[in-house]
C-alpha cells in the first residue's frame, strides 16, 4: 500500500490561479475525499495527479517516488471518469482488458485476471456486452474493474456517483467503501456532496479558491472547522462577528477559547442552540420563520443581527412549532461547541 | 512530460501528413493565383512578372461576360427555386407528424445519391420525350433538382436544433400561429437559409456535371464555356477567371462566416 | 366530481376538414415532392427506360423494347476495362484522401483561436471553387515539360528527363485526391471535433501511449465518419468525368467519361442510357457494400438497449 503525497502543487491557466501550494497525504491504504464548492480546484488537482494536468509547481509522489515528470500512461494511478468513459467500441471484457492488451500481457494471463476483475465487481456474467447495454450503476462497476484490473498504486475517482440517481447512490456508496477497504488501496475521491464525503472517506480535504482549507477526518471537519468557509460548506452554520476579552468571548453566554483579545467570528451549529421561552442569560429574539421537517423544527430567529440565527431542535411526538412572532431567547446548549475563529479564518 | 520515442515519431508522422495535406489543399490555387499576373503568353511558374494583362482580356471576351452572366441569371433563379420548395420541405421533415416522415426525408435528400451527369442526361433525356431542348430552363430546373437537397439538409439542421419550447411559450404569451412563425420560427432560422442559399449559389454557378448536358448549346453558361476552354487551350487567361472564381468564393466565405460562422459551415 | 361525469366526457375529434387542411403538418412538403417527383424520378426513370428500348430522333419508336443495348454494353470487353479502371482509381484515389484527410481533421480538432479559423478557410474554400479551377492548376502543375513540376525537378537537377505524369493515371489519381479531399475532411471534422477527449485520457490512464491511443480509441471511434467520407469520396471518384478528361487526356476513358462521350460525342442516346444505368447500378452495389462493412465494423453504435 502506497502513500501519496502532494506537494505544494500549483497551476495557473493564463490569469486564472486554480491550485495555489496544495499539500495533501494519503496514507497506505487509506481513502481522502476532496470536497468543495465546482470551480474550486478539486477536479484539477485530480487530473494533475492523473498526468492529465501539468502544474506549474510541485511534486506528486506515490511511495516516496516522485511521479510527476512520468507522463499519464506510465503513472499507475487509476483514473474514473465521472461519466465512466468506457469505450463504447469495445464490450466490457475488452474494456477491462485494455490497459492488459496494451502492455502486451500474454493472452491467457489477460483472460484470467478479466475474469477476477469482473467477479469482483459481480459481473461475471456480463462481459460480452457493450457498454450501452449496461444500466449506469452497472457501467460504473465496469469502470472500477478496469481499473483495479492493473493492480494500481492509487485509485482517483471524479464524482463517480453522480451519473447515478439517489437510491442506487447510497447503496454503491456503501459497496464502494467496501470494495476498497477488501483491497486495501489508497483511493481520492472527487465530490460537492458532503454525505458522500462522510460515508465514503477517512479524510476530508475542504476545497475553495484553488486552497484546501483544511484536511482532517470527517467528524473532526464538521465539529472542529478550521475557517467559516469550512464550517458553512459543511453543515450550516451561524457566523457571529464576536469579541474576545481575557479568554472569553463579550457573548451573552460566554465560550472560553484560547485566542488572544481582539475581534474574532463564533461559529454555532443550529442544533446548538436552544429555543427557550422567557429572559434567561442568552440571545433575546423573535421566532421570524418556522419549518416542521418532521424529525426536526428549524427556526430563524430575529435577534437583531444582520442575519436571522437558525436554530434546528428534535420534534416531540405531537408537537408543532412556535408561533412566528413569538419573543424567545436563545441558549447554547453547550459552550464547547461553538468555535471561535480568527478574523482572517472568516472568509465565506 | 516526457513521452516515448515512439509516441514523438506517431505525432512527427502525423504532423507531416496534416501539413502535407494542407499544401495540397491550398498550393494549387495559389499558384493559379499567380500564374495570373503573367504578363507573357504562355504559362510560367513563378511569373516573369506582374501585370493586369490577362484580366483585361477576361472583361473584354465577349463569350466569356455573356457566359457569366447567363450563369449569375441561372444561378440566381436556382437559388430561389431552392429556398421556396426547400425551406417548407424542411419544415415538414422536421415538424411533422404523420406516418412515413423518414421516407419522406430520405426522398427528399436524395438527389444527394446521384451524380450531377446523371441528373443532367436523365432531365436531357426527360426532356427529349416531350421534344424540350436544352435550354437556360432546362438548366435552372436540372440544377435546383441538384441543389434542392443543400437547402434541405442545412434547413432540417437548423430546425431540429431549435427549441420547440419558444413556440409553445410564444403561443402561451397569446401569439398565433402565423405571428409565432414570423416571429419567432423564421428568424432563428435565417442564419441557415442565407448559408442554404449561399452554397446553392455557388454550386449553382460553378457546376459543369449538370450544366454540360442541360445547358443550352448556344448560350453555355460560364463553368461550360470554361470547361472547353480548359480542354484546348492553355493561356493565362484561364487563371485569370479561376482567380477571379476563388476570389468570388472567398467574398462569399467571408459573407457566411460573419452571418452564421465558420464552424457551422459545411456541417 | 364524480365518476359519472369523467366517463360522460365525450372524446376529443378534431372535424375531417381540420385533420386534412392540417395534414399531420406534410403540406409545406407537397411542392417539393411534386417537383422531384417530375423533374427527378419521371428523368431517371425515363434514363432507365431509353437503355431498353430504340430510339428514333428523341422519340420511342413503337413496340420496340429490346435488351439489344444492354447486352451489348455488358459483353463489350472494352466496358468492363474502363469500370475496372473506374473502380480502382476511384478505390485508391479514396483511399489516399482519407490518409490525407484524417491528419487534417485530428489536427483540427487540437488547433485553437486564428490557426483553427485559417484550417477551416483552407478546407473550406476549395469547395467553394470549381472542380474546374483546381483540375487546371493540376493541368499547370504537371503539365509536359512547361510543367510546374518539370521546371522545377529539371532545374534542380533531380531528374534530366521530364516526367511525363499529365495524360496518365497517375494524374488522375492526384487530381482526385486533391479535388475530394476536402469531401473526406468534413464527414471527419463532425466526429472528431467534438469529440469527448475523456476516452483518451482513459486510455492513456490505463497504460497506453499517444499511437496506441490513436489507433485503438480515436480511429475505431471514428469509424462512422470515415464510413460517411469514405462512401461519399468514392461515389464521386467513381463518376467523376471531368478529372479523367481533363487530366488523363484525350485517349484516356474510364465508364463515366464513356456516359458522357456517348450522350454527348456520339449521340448513342441508348447506349448512354445503358452504360449509365450500369454506372449507376455498379455505384449504388459499392455503397452498399461499403455501408454493410461500415455497418459491421461501427455495429457497437447501434446495439439495443
Amino acid at each position: 500500500m502506497s502513500d501519496l503525497e502532494i506537494d505544494r502543487l500549483s497551476k495557473r491557466y493564463g490569469k486564472l490561479q486554480v491550485l495555489t501550494d496544495c499539500n495533501l497525504m494519503a496514507e497506505g491504504g487509506s481513502v481522502v475525499t476532496l470536497l468543495g464548492p465546482s470551480g474550486c480546484g478539486k477536479t484539477t488537482l485530480l487530473r494533475s495527479i492523473a498526468g492529465f494536468v501539468e502544474p506549474d509547481a510541485g511534486r506528486v509522489m506515490v511511495g516516496g517516488r516522485d511521479i510527476s515528470m512520468l507522463p499519464p500512461n506510465r503513472r499507475e494511478v487509476a483514473y474514473v471518469f465521472q461519466n465512466y468513459a468506457l469505450f463504447p467500441h469495445l464490450t466490457v471484457a475488452q474494456n477491462v482488458a485494455y490497459g492488459l492488451t496494451v502492455r502486451r500481457r500474454p493472452r491467457a494471463e489477460i483472460a484470467r485476471r478479466v475474469d477476477e476483475a469482473l467477479g469482483l465487481v459481480a459481473l461475471s456474467d456480463f462481459g460480452g456486452r457493450y457498454p450501452k447495454q449496461m444500466s449506469g450503476g452497472q457501467q460504473q462497476r465496469v469502470a472500477i474493474a478496469r481499473a483495479l484490473v492493473l493492480e494500481p498504486k492509487v485509485l482517483l475517482l471524479d464524482e463517480p456517483f453522480n451519473a447515478l440517481d439517489a437510491q442506487l447512490r447510497l447503496t454503491m456508496q456503501v459497496e464502494l467503501r467496501k470494495l476498497i477497504d477488501r483491497i486495501g488501496i489508497t483511493s481520492i475521491f472527487v465530490t460537492h456532496d458532503q454525505a458522500e464525503a462522510m460515508i465514503l472517506s477517512d479524510k476530508v480535504a475542504v476545497m475553495h479558491g484553488g486552497q484546501i482549507e483544511q484536511l482532517a477526518p470527517p467528524l473532526q471537519i464538521y465539529d472542529r472547522p478550521s475557517t467559516s468557509f469550512v464550517a458553512d460548506f459543511i453543515g450550516r452554520a451561524n457566523i457571529m462577528p464576536v469579541q474576545v476579552r481575557a479568554g472569553r468571548t463579550d457573548t451573552p453566554q460566554p465560550v472560553p477559547t484560547p485566542r488572544p483579545d481582539g475581534p474574532a467570528v463564533m461559529i454555532v451549529r443550529p442544533e446548538n442552540f436552544e429555543v427557550v421561552p422567557g429572559n434567561v442569560a442568552g440571545w433575546p429574539g423573535r421566532i421570524g420563520f418556522a419549518t416542521a421537517l418532521g424529525a426536526t423544527i428549524e427556526y430563524e430567529v430575529d435577534c437583531g443581527m444582520p442575519e436571522a440565527l437558525r436554530v434546528s431542535m428534535a420534534r416531540a411526538p405531537g408537537s408543532g412549532p412556535l408561533a412566528q412572532g413569538t419573543d424567545v431567547t436563545l441558549r447554547l446548549r453547550s459552550t464547547d461547541g461553538a468555535i471561535v475563529l480568527g478574523r482572517g479564518a472568516a472568509h465565506v | 512530460m516526457t513521452q516515448s520515442l515512439f509516441d514523438r515519431i506517431g505525432k512527427a508522422v502525423l504532423i507531416g501528413l496534416a501539413c502535407l495535406s494542407i499544401l495540397l489543399l491550398v498550393g494549387p490555387s495559389l499558384i493559379v493565383i499567380a500564374i495570373s499576373f503573367e504578363p507573357r503568353g504562355y504559362i510560367a511558374f513563378p511569373p516573369s512578372g506582374f501585370s493586369m494583362h490577362w484580366y483585361g482580356e477576361v472583361f473584354q471576351n465577349r463569350q466569356l461576360m455573356d457566359a457569366f452572366l447567363t450563369s449569375l441569371r441561372v444561378a440566381g433563379l436556382v437559388m430561389l427555386v431552392c429556398l421556396a420548395l426547400g425551406i417548407p420541405a424542411a419544415f415538414a421533415a422536421i415538424r411533422g407528424r404523420f406516418g412515413g416522415k423518414s421516407a419522406l426525408n430520405a426522398f427528399l435528400l436524395s438527389p444527394q445519391m446521384m451524380p450531377g451527369m446523371v441528373i443532367g442526361i436523365a432531365t436531357l433525356f426527360f426532356g427529349a420525350y416531350f421534344a424540350w431542348r436544352q435550354s437556360d430552363l432546362m438548366l435552372v430546373v436540372s440544377l435546383s433538382v441538384f441543389c434542392l437537397p443543400f437547402v434541405v439538409r442545412i434547413v432540417m439542421a437548423r430546425l431540429a436544433a431549435l427549441d420547440p419550447g419558444l413556440d409553445e411559450a410564444s403561443a402561451n404569451l397569446g401569439a398565433g400561429r402565423a405571428q409565432t412563425f414570423f416571429r419567432i420560427t423564421l428568424p432563428q432560422l435565417a442564419p441557415s437559409a442565407i448559408a442554404a442559399a449561399a452554397f446553392t449559389f455557388i454550386e449553382a454557378f460553378d457546376n459543369v456535371t449538370v450544366a454540360l448536358f442541360t445547358s443550352d448549346v448556344r448560350a453555355r453558361p460560364l463553368p461550360v464555356e470554361l470547361y472547353y476552354l480548359v480542354q484546348f487551350e492553355s493561356t493565362p487567361m484561364i487563371a485569370a477567371i479561376s482567380a477571379l472564381q476563388i476570389g468570388f468564393s472567398l467574398i462569399v466565405l467571408v459573407i457566411l462566416a460573419r452571418t452564421i460562422g465558420l464552424d457551422r459551415i459545411g456541417r | 366530481m364524480s365518476d359519472v361525469t369523467l366517463d360522460a366526457l365525450p372524446p376529443r375529434r378534431f372535424s375531417w376538414r381540420r385533420r386534412i387542411l392540417e395534414g399531420g403538418g406534410l403540406w409545406p412538403a407537397v411542392p417539393a415532392l411534386v417537383y422531384l417527383a417530375v423533374f427527378l424520378v419521371a428523368p431517371i426513370v425515363t434514363l432507365l427506360g431509353f437503355g431498353f428500348v430504340t430510339l428514333d430522333r428523341g422519340q420511342v419508336a413503337d413496340g420496340s423494347f429490346t435488351l439489344e443495348h444492354m447486352t451489348g454494353v455488358l459483353t463489350d470487353p472494352l466496358v468492363w476495362r474502363l469500370t475496372w479502371r473506374s473502380f480502382w482509381v476511384a478505390v485508391v484515389a479514396t483511399t489516399l484522401t482519407l490518409f490525407l484527410a484524417y491528419p487534417v481533421a485530428y489536427a483540427f480538432s487540437h488547433l485553437q483561436g486564428i490557426w483553427r479559423t485559417l484550417l477551416l478557410v483552407a478546407i473550406i474554400s476549395p469547395l467553394l471553387t470549381s472542380a474546374l479551377v483546381r483540375a487546371y492548376a493540376w493541368i499547370v502543375i504537371l503539365g509536359g515539360r512547361r510543367g510546374l513540376l518539370n521546371q522545377t525537378l529539371l532545374s534542380t537537377g533531380i531528374i534530366d528527363q521530364p516526367l511525363q505524369i499529365l495524360n496518365t493515371s497517375m494524374a488522375v489519381l492526384i487530381g482526385m485526391t486533391q479535388i475530394h479531399l476536402p469531401f473526406m475532411i468534413l464527414p471527419l471534422l463532425a466526429v472528431l471535433a467534438e469529440r469527448d477527449r475523456r476516452f483518451e485520457e482513459a486510455s492513456l490512464n490505463l497504460g497506453a501511449g499517444q499511437v496506441a491511443t490513436f489507433f485503438k480509441v480515436v480511429v475505431p471511434m471514428s469509424l462512422p465518419g470515415i464510413v460517411a467520407g469514405f462512401a461519399l469520396v468514392f461515389a464521386v471518384s467513381y463518376t467523376n468525368f471531368i478529372i479523367p478528361q481533363l487530366l488523363g487526356g484525350g485517349n484516356y476513358s474510364t465508364l463515366a467519361v464513356q456516359v458522357y462521350e456517348q450522350t454527348i460525342v456520339v449521340l448513342d442516346w441508348s447506349r448512354g442510357a445503358a452504360l449509365a444505368t450500369l454506372l449507376l447500378g455498379s455505384c449504388f452495389l459499392m455503397i452498399l457494400l461499403i455501408t454493410a462493412v461500415g455497418a459491421h465494423l461501427t455495429r457497437w453504435s447501434e446495439v439495443p438497449k
